[in-house]
């Protein structure tokens, strides 16, 4: 493994790829069997965090320039465009 | 005859110089020659620019002319044109058959055949045909800039953790991202630079949001408005608003009316979307398609696992029924049959060299003893004649020392003592048995032994007369 930066510091993006990584690794099945435990375990933790972000997650929206007019829920805005 | 030089006079309009002109034909001067006038004509005429606007009905451009031969019409009048080479080239806008067009230009006459033309310095499409036009040559012109290269176009970033959205704050498009967005890929931060999409002050807007989306760090900008009519989507056509999006430090995504129209900014942008909802899709991983991509990953990485585990389990199977393990003094398998091997022919070699040697031995000891009985024969003979000669010798030896001993002998017994007291003479002793010889050995009294022939007759010394010279001698 070559980052073991806390899971919680890990973008997604971070995250997805060294579970990415790890998945690879493993299917290449070149690692002792120690080590292998070891990436499963930490793929584990990833899928876990991945799975949980994004299901967790609410969406930030800052606005930089301009004032955005009045924004509906998505059922709202979802029957006014239907 | 005189000749009048209109370019002279600096008359104020082409009005002004017909009317001079046509002064001096009704003032019955002298005529003009032909050539005189068609100078004079050319020479006045130079000096006044004239903007036609008309369409374009036959054009006459073949390689090698030097200059392109057109006209220009109306619903009533047509104008022959011509446009030298250079010029034309430099407009960059071929012409074609029903073009509406503006040309500027001045009048001329080729005198040799009299015939006018309108000499066109430059023209500009007219209508709403300008406006395609221009997008068009603005598009040529950035194609050759190379800003719409396919190897310029950038990929996405997989999971963008911030997307920025610039277009209009009002309307349905901004909804229809964001909306989009939150459905798709709520993980991300967006960052919307709402900003006029419309009007002449737009195209600056629309630079101003780029920048601020891309100052703010968003990995990927959608950029676009929804639809509206060619003029309202000038905007993103404008030169300095496509080479925003083209110099843009990250992949922007257009989604800019609806599905036909196409702008610059759309051919210079990594990615083309054909709606802003488009464009958000694009950006955005699907949530379910990322949680099934996640599910995936979950299940290869067990299954990897699992297999894993499982090879590394029937290796270890493999080994323990290894015969090694199974039976440990297999491993020595093959030392002991070197072994046994080895023993085996020690066993056969060893009598078979004893035998051998025993041969050997027996054989030398044959030749020995014959060798022996070879040797010892002859030095038999030897010993045997040499014995004899010594035996033989011996004898000789011993005889002459016979003779020599009886001699001796007869000698000795005529030396003998005995012999002597034989002949009646006798040996005095003193008791100590020292012989007398002198008178002064022995004193009146002492005891004699006195030796005769036949035994001893002790004595007494009665008297001792010492001899005179002449009368020396012994005692009796």
């Amino acid at each position: 493994m070559t980052e073991q930066k806390p899971m919680e510091e890990l973008s997604f993006r971070e995250a997805m790829t060294q579970l990415e990584g790890i998945v690879s690794l493993l299917e290449s099945n070149t690692l002792e069997l120690e080590d292998s435990l070891k990436n499963y375990e930490r793929g584990v933790a990833l899928l876990a965090s991945l799975q949980k972000r994004l299901t967790a997650a609410d969406q930030q929206v800052q606005v930089l320039v301009g004032e955005l007019s009045s924004l509906g829920s998505d059922a709202e805005q979802d029957t006014t465009l239907s | 005859m005189k000749l009048t030089d209109f370019s002279q006079q600096e008359p104020a309009t082409p009005e002004g110089a017909f009317q001079k002109a046509a002064a001096q034909v009704e003032a019955g001067e002298d005529p003009l020659s032909v050539s005189d006038f068609l100078n004079s004509f050319n020479k006045a005429f130079k000096r006044f620019p004239f903007t036609i606007l008309g369409e374009v009905s036959e054009v006459n451009a073949k390689p090698g002319y030097r200059a392109v031969y057109f006209t220009l019409k109306d619903a009533s009048a047509s104008l022959s044109c011509l446009m030298w080479n250079e010029r034309y080239q430099r407009i960059g806008i071929p012409l074609a058959v029903g073009m509406l067009v503006e040309v500027k230009g001045r009048v001329s006459v080729y005198a040799s055949k009299g015939r006018m033309n309108f000499d066109v310095e430059s023209y500009s499409l007219a209508g709403e045909g300008n406006l395609r036009l221009q997008v068009d040559q603005l598009a040529r012109k950035l194609q050759a800039d190379g800003l719409m290269a396919p190897e310029k176009k950038r990929p996405l970033p997989t999971y963008p953790s911030t997307i920025g959205v610039v277009t209009s704050p009002r309307g349905a498009a901004v909804h229809d991202v964001l909306r989009t967005l939150r459905r798709r890929f709520p993980l991300a931060k967006v960052l919307v630079a709402g900003v006029p999409v419309e009007g002449p002050q737009a195209p600056e807007w629309l630079v101003y949001g780029l920048q601020m989306a891309a100052y703010n760090s968003a990995e990927v900008i959608i950029f676009g408005r929804g639809g509206g009519s060619f003029e309202d989507l000038m905007p993103f056509n404008d030169e300095r608003v496509a080479r925003a999006v083209a110099t843009c430090p990250v992949p922007v995504v257009t989604g800019i009316g609806h599905e036909p129209d196409t702008t610059i900014s759309d051919m210079v942008a990594d990615l083309r979307a054909s709606t802003p909802t488009a464009a958000a899709e694009a950006v955005a991983p699907s949530k379910e398609a990322l949680g099934l991509n996640l599910s995936a990953l979950g299940n290869r990485m067990t299954a990897a696992m699992e297999r894993s585990l499982a090879l590394h389990r029937t290796k270890l199977q493999r080994f323990a029924l290894m015969p090694l393990f199974q039976e440990p003094g297999r491993l020595f398998d093959n030392e002991a049959l070197t072994l046994d091997n080895l023993s085996d022919r020690l066993a056969r070699a060893l009598p078979a060299a004893l035998g051998r040697d025993r041969q050997a031995t027996e054989a030398l000891q044959d030749r020995l003893v014959r060798c022996a009985a070879l040797f010892s024969a002859p030095q038999k003979a030897t010993l045997e004649r040499t014995r004899v000669q010594l035996a033989a010798l011996g004898t000789n030896l011993t005889r002459r020392f016979k003779a020599e001993a009886a001699l001796n002998a007869a000698r000795l017994e005529d030396l003998s003592p005995l012999s002597v007291l034989a002949r009646g003479f006798s040996v005095a002793r003193t008791q100590e048995g020292a012989v007398v010889s002198s008178v002064t050995q022995v004193s009146s009294g002492q005891a004699l032994s006195i030796l005769v022939t036949d035994g001893t007759i002790e004595s007494t010394v009665a008297a001792i007369r010492p001899k005179t010279s002449a009368q020396e001698g012994a005692v009796k």
